[in-house]
C-alpha cells in the first residue's frame, strides 16, 4: 500500500476539539476527526505530519508544514503544540541524589515542578543542537532547548552528567 | 459530604475541597477521587475529579464556576487521551459535545484509566461494588512506592530492595575484598618488611659519605656492602612473593565480582533490559570490574604501604634535622588543595568517558552479531563511519580528560622538586657554614629521603585520580548488583499438580505509562482448551503471554492459574511448567544435544532422541555428520529457521509441561516445514492447556476457544464457531485470509502451468 504523501496547500483543515479538525482537500475528498501526529517528533518538527482517524489509520502525510498557507499552517502548529506539549527547562533549581534516584526541582515555562530521575544513564539524551530531552520516573517528557542558554548553575549540575 | 476517608491519590487543596463540599451535600457523597497536577493549559497548577455512584464532578478553573457535574446517563464516552507530553481525561456527552476534564502528567494516567473504566462500565449495568474494587486495585498499585527511596514497591507494604544494605563505596567494596582478606593481609605485612628495607640504603650513605670513606674503613665498607646486598636481595626476594600472591588475590576478587553481575543480571526484571542495552552490561560486567579491581588492590595495598612509607621517612628525617624536615613538608597542603580542585575537575569527565565507552560497546553488540544484515545491505561503510564517530567522541572527550591527568601530576612533581631545591640551598649552607650541626652525609641521606618522601605525597595526590575512576565504575556496576531482581513472593510455594486453568482478572499493563498496553482484560481458560489468540500487530498478544510468564509483573488486577495467583507462585517452579516456543528460536553456542537439554540438565540421550522425534527434528538432526554431537554457531547459526523451531519444540517436549505457548511459532517457515512443525506441536499439545499466538489463522484449526485482541482490549472470546456467528473481528480475520489464500493458491496454479 503506498503512502499518501501530499504538500500542505493541498488542503483547509478546521480545527475541532484541539487536537482534532476536518480536513477538506481542494480536489473536494473531505475527513473528518483526524488527529495530526509528527512522524519525528524529536529530529524533524516541522516535516512529515502523518493525519490519522479515530481508527488510529493514516489517511495522508503532509511532507513539510511550510508550504501551508499562514492561517492553515498557524492552525496545525497549534493542534501540534497541544498535543507536543512539555515543559521546557527554564532553570535547574535545585539537584539532589539519594540512593542513585536524582531528584530535580525545575523552573519550566509551564511553573515550577519536582520530579525523580530513577535511571540517569537512560533518561538523559542529549543531542548535537545542544537540546536535551529528559524523561521522568513517571514517564513525562521535558525539554532543555539549549543547555548552553541556561545560567551558569544549571550549566555545572546538569553538564557532568552527559 | 466528603467522606473523611475518601480514596484519593493525594490531598486536594482547600480550595478543591470547598467546591468538592458545595457539590456533595448530605447523603451524596464521592466514592473516590483523583488531584491532577497541571490546569487544563498544562500548566502545573491543580484540578480534581470527584467520581460517585452515578455522576463524576471535575473541578478545575476553565469551567464556568470552577467546576462541571456530568450524570453517568449524560455520557456517551470517557477516556484518558494520552498525549506526547500529558494526558487529558475527556468526555464526550450524548449532545456529541467534547469535554476536557481533567489534564494531568502520567503519574496519574492509570487511576485515571480506572476511573473513565468505573464511570463506562457502571454505566453500562455492572455493579459499582466489582468495578470500585479495580479502582481500590489502581490506587493501591499508585500507593505503593519506598517512602525512602521513591521507588515503586511490587505490592503494597513490601520492603523495598533498593534501600536494603545501603553503605558507602568503601563498605561495599569490603565485602569483595574479605574472602581474600588473609592473603591481602599477609601482602601488607611483607609490604611492610620490603618498605622497611627500602629506608635502609639512604642510612648507610650517610655513614659511608661521614665516616666510612673518609676515615678509608675497607673492612667496615665490604660489611656494609655485604649488608646492603643482602638488603636488596630480601627487598626482591620478597616483593616478588608479594606480587604473585596479590595477583591470584586480584584475580579472585576480579572473578568473584564478574560472577555476582552476571548471577545478578539473571534475575533482573525485563523491564531493567527493555531500558539498558547489552553493550552497558557487557561493559560493566567485563571492564569496570577490572577498575574496581586494580582500585581495590591500591587501596588495600598501595596506600598502606605507601602511608607507613610515609610516617617511617617523616619519624627519620626528623631525627636527623627537624628544621629542614618542616621545610620539605610545606608543599603538603598545596598538594592536597590541588588534589582535591582535581578531583571535581576530573569525575564528571570520567563519567562521559564511560557513557562514550557505553556507546561503543554498544555499536559493537549491536552490529558484529548483524553482519549478515550489515554485509547484505552492503553496510560496511556506513558501520565503519558510525563506530568511528562514537570512537571519536569518546576519543575527544579522553583527550580532555587526558591533559588534566597529564598536567596535574607535572604540577605537583614541579611543586615538590621545587622544595627539594630550597633544601639543597638550605642544607648546602647550612653544611658550608655550620658543619658540626649538619655533615654532607646526612644532607646527602636526607635529599634521598624527601625524593622517597615525595612518592607516597605523589601518591595520594594522583589517588583521587583513580578514586573518581573507580566511583563511575563502581556507580556502574552497583547499578546492576542493588537492582531490583525479579520478586518471588511465592518462594517454595509449588503446585501438586499443575491442571492449567489460566485466568486474567481485571489485568492492565502499560510499559510506559505514556501508552496503554492492555486495558482490563479478563478471561477464563479451562484446562486442556488449546485457545488461539489472534489480533493486528501490536494489539498486545504477546504482551498477555510476557504477563503469564511473569516476564513483567506490575500489571493491576490478577493472574491466576489454577485459581492461585501467579505471583504468590514459586517463580522458578512456575516457568518450569510452561513450555515457550517463540517465534524465534534462540539457539546458544553448544551442540544439538544440549540445546534440546537446556532445560533439563542430566536428561538420557533416549529422552532427548524421543523429544526430538516428536519435534520432527530426529530426521534432520540424524543426517547430519555429528548428529546430536554437531555444533551449533552464535545463536543457532548452520541450522534453517524450520530447523531451528523444531529444536525449540523439541526442548518444550523434553520439559514436559503443563501449559504450552507459541508465539507465532510457524510465522517465519515455508508451508512445508510448517506442516512438519504442525504435526509436531499436534502431537505436543494434546491434553496440556495451549495457547498459539497466530497470523495465520490456519494453525489455529486445532483450538476450541479463540481471543481476539485489539487495541490492549479483548473484543472477542468463544469458540471458532461463536466468533463466525458473531461476525465480528473474527469473522473479518477468516473472510480476507480465506480470500488471501485463494489468489495465492490461483497465482501458484498460474505459474505452475
Amino acid at each position: 500500500m503506498s503512502r499518501n504523501f501530499i504538500d500542505g496547500n493541498e488542503i483547509r483543515l478546521t480545527v475541532k476539539d484541539k487536537i482534532f479538525c476536518d480536513v477538506e482537500f481542494f480536489t473536494g475528498q473531505k475527513f473528518t476527526d483526524l488527529e495530526p501526529r509528527r512522524l519525528f517528533p524529536v529530529s524533524g518538527l516541522s516535516e512529515y505530519i502523518t493525519f490519522l482517524n479515530s481508527e488510529g489509520e493514516e489517511q495522508f502525510i503532509i511532507r513539510k508544514i511550510d508550504g501551508m498557507e499562514p492561517e492553515q499552517k498557524k492552525l496545525l502548529l497549534g493542534m501540534l503544540d497541544e498535543y507536543y506539549r512539555i515543559p521546557k527547562i527554564t532553570k535547574l533549581v535545585k539537584f539532589s541524589e539519594k540512593h542513585k534516584i536524582w531528584m530535580w526541582e525545575v523552573e519550566t515555562d509551564r511553573g515550577n515542578f519536582t520530579f525523580e530521575i530513577i535511571n540517569h544513564i537512560q533518561s538523559l539524551k542529549m543531542f548535537y543542537d545542544k537540546r536535551i530531552l529528559i524523561k521522568d520516573g513517571n514517564d513525562n517528557r521535558y525539554e532543555i532547548p539549549n543547555i548552553y542558554e541556561l545560567d551558569k548553575r544549571s550549566q555545572k549540575l546538569i553538564l557532568p552528567n552527559l | 459530604m466528603i467522606p473523611e476517608k475518601l480514596l484519593i491519590n493525594k490531598p486536594a487543596s482547600v480550595h478543591i475541597l470547598s467546591i468538592a463540599k458545595k457539590q456533595f451535600k448530605g447523603d451524596d457523597s464521592p466514592l473516590f477521587a483523583v488531584t491532577g497536577d497541571l490546569d487544563i493549559e498544562s500548566n502545573y497548577g491543580e484540578s480534581a475529579v470527584f467520581v460517585a455512584e452515578s455522576r463524576i464532578v471535575a473541578i478545575g478553573d476553565n469551567f464556568p464556576d470552577s467546576f462541571i457535574s456530568l450524570d453517568f446517563s449524560s455520557i456517551e464516552n470517557i477516556e484518558v487521551k494520552r498525549m506526547y507530553g500529558n494526558a487529558v481525561l475527556k468526555a464526550k456527552t450524548v449532545g456529541g459535545s467534547s469535554i476536557d476534564l481533567m489534564r494531568f502528567t502520567f503519574a496519574m494516567a492509570d487511576i485515571c484509566d480506572a476511573a473513565a473504566d468505573f464511570v463506562l462500565k457502571v454505566k453500562s449495568g455492572e455493579t459499582v461494588e466489582s468495578r470500585f474494587a479495580a479502582v481500590e486495585a489502581s490506587f493501591k498499585n499508585l500507593r505503593s512506592f519506598c517512602p525512602k527511596c521513591g521507588r515503586k514497591l511490587p505490592s503494597p507494604n513490601a520492603e523495598c530492595l533498593n534501600c536494603q544494605g545501603k553503605g558507602k563505596v568503601a563498605s561495599t567494596l569490603l565485602h569483595y575484598i574479605k574472602p581474600y582478606a588473609g592473603k591481602l593481609i599477609f601482602c601488607i605485612i611483607l609490604s611492610v618488611i620490603t618498605t622497611a628495607a627500602a629506608l635502609v640504603p639512604p642510612y648507610v650513605t650517610s655513614l659511608m659519605v661521614d665516616s666510612i670513606i673518609p676515615g678509608r674503613d675497607k673492612k667496615m665498607l665490604i660489611i656494609i656492602i655485604l649488608f646492603l646486598l643482602f638488603v636488596y636481595f630480601m627487598q626482591y626476594a620478597i616483593g616478588a612473593l608479594r606480587s604473585y600472591i596479590l595477583r591470584v588475590a586480584g584475580d579472585g576478587i576480579i572473578a568473584d565480582l564478574k560472577k555476582e553481575i552476571y548471577a545478578k543480571a539473571q534475575y533482573l526484571p525485563m523491564k531493567f533490559y527493555d531500558k539498558t542495552s547489552t553493550g552497558s552490561v557487557i561493559n560493566r560486567v567485563n571492564s569496570d570490574t577490572t577498575v574496581l579491581q586494580q582500585f581495590m588492590l591500591r587501596i588495600t595495598q598501595e596506600a598502606v604501604v605507601q602511608l607507613f612509607m610515609m610516617f617511617g621517612i617523616i619519624i627519620i628525617m626528623l631525627s636527623m634535622n627537624w628544621r629542614l624536615t618542616l621545610l620539605s613538608l610545606i608543599p603538603v597542603p598545596v598538594v592536597v588543595f590541588c588534589s582535591r580542585y582535581f578531583g571535581k575537575k576530573i569525575s564528571p569527565m570520567y563519567r562521559r568517558l564511560w557513557r562514550r565507552s557505553v556507546a561503543i560497546s554498544s555499536i559493537l553488540s549491536d552490529t558484529i552479531p548483524a553482519i549478515r544484515i550489515v554485509k547484505s545491505f552492503s553496510s560496511e561503510e556506513k558501520a565503519i563511519k558510525r563506530f568511528g564517530r562514537h570512537v571519536d567522541d569518546w576519543l575527544s572527550e579522553d583527550k580532555r580528560a587526558a591533559k588534566i591527568a597529564a598536567i596535574f601530576p607535572a604540577v605537583i612533581t614541579f611543586l615538590i622538586t621545587c622544595g627539594s631545591v630550597i633544601i639543597w640551598y638550605i642544607g648546602g649552607n647550612m653544611v658550608i657554614n655550620t658543619p658540626e650541626k649538619l655533615s654532607l652525609g646526612v644532607l646527602v641521606s636526607f635529599i634521598s629521603y624527601t625524593s622517597m618522601f615525595y612518592n607516597p605525597v605523589n601518591f595520594f595526590a594522583n589517588l583521587s585520580d583513580s578514586y573518581q575512576n573507580a566511583l563511575a565504575s563502581t556507580e556502574k556496576v552497583m547499578d546492576i548488583i542493588n537492582a531490583e531482581p525479579e520478586h518471588d513472593f511465592g518462594k517454595d510455594k509449588k503446585l501438586d499438580n499443575l491442571k492449567g486453568k489460566i485466568e486474567f482478572r481485571n489485568v492492565n499493563f502499560s510499559f510506559d505509562r505514556s501508552k496503554k498496553v492492555l486495558n482490563d482484560v479478563n478471561f477464563v481458560i479451562n484446562p486442556g482448551d488449546v485457545v488461539g489468540i489472534v489480533g493486528t500487530t501490536g494489539s498486545g498478544k504477546s504482551t498477555l503471554i510476557n504477563l503469564l510468564m511473569r516476564f513483567y509483573d506490575d500489571y493491576e488486577g490478577e493472574i491466576l492459574v489454577d485459581d492461585i495467583n501467579i505471583r504468590d507462585i514459586d517463580m522458578s517452579f512456575f516457568r518450569s511448567q510452561i513450555g515457550y516456543v517463540q517465534q524465534e528460536p534462540m539457539m546458544f553456542r553448544d551442540t544439538i544435544f544440549n540445546n534440546i537439554a537446556y532445560s533439563v540438565p542430566g536428561t538420557h540421550p533416549e529422552q532427548v532422541i524421543n523429544a526430538a522425534d516428536i519435534a520432527n527434528a530426529h530426521g534432520f538432526i540424524s543426517r547430519l555428520p555429528n548428529a546430536y554431537d554437531t555444533m551449533l554457531g552464535e545463536r543457532g547459526v548452520g541450522l534453517s529457521g524450520g530447523e531451528k523451531q523444531r529444536l525449540s519444540i523439541a526442548r518444550a517436549v523434553l520439559k514436559n509441561p503443563g501449559i504450552l505457548i507459541f508465539d507465532e511459532a510457524t510465522s517465519a517457515v515455508d508451508s512445508e516445514t510448517e506442516k512438519l512443525i504442525q504435526d509436531a506441536i499436534d502431537r505436543l499439545i494434546r491434553g496440556r492447556t495451549t495457547l498459539m499466538i497466530a497470523h495465520r489463522l490456519s494453525t489455529l484449526r486445532k483450538a476450541n476457544k479463540i481471543i481476539v485482541v485489539d487495541k490492549g482490549n479483548i473484543i472477542e472470546f468463544g469458540t471458532p464457531d461463536e466468533l463466525m456467528a458473531l461476525k465480528g473481528k473474527y469473522y473479518k480475520l477468516i473472510q480476507i485470509q480465506s480470500m488471501s489464500e485463494q489468489v495465492a493458491a490461483q497465482k501458484a496454479a498460474e505459474n505452475f502451468e
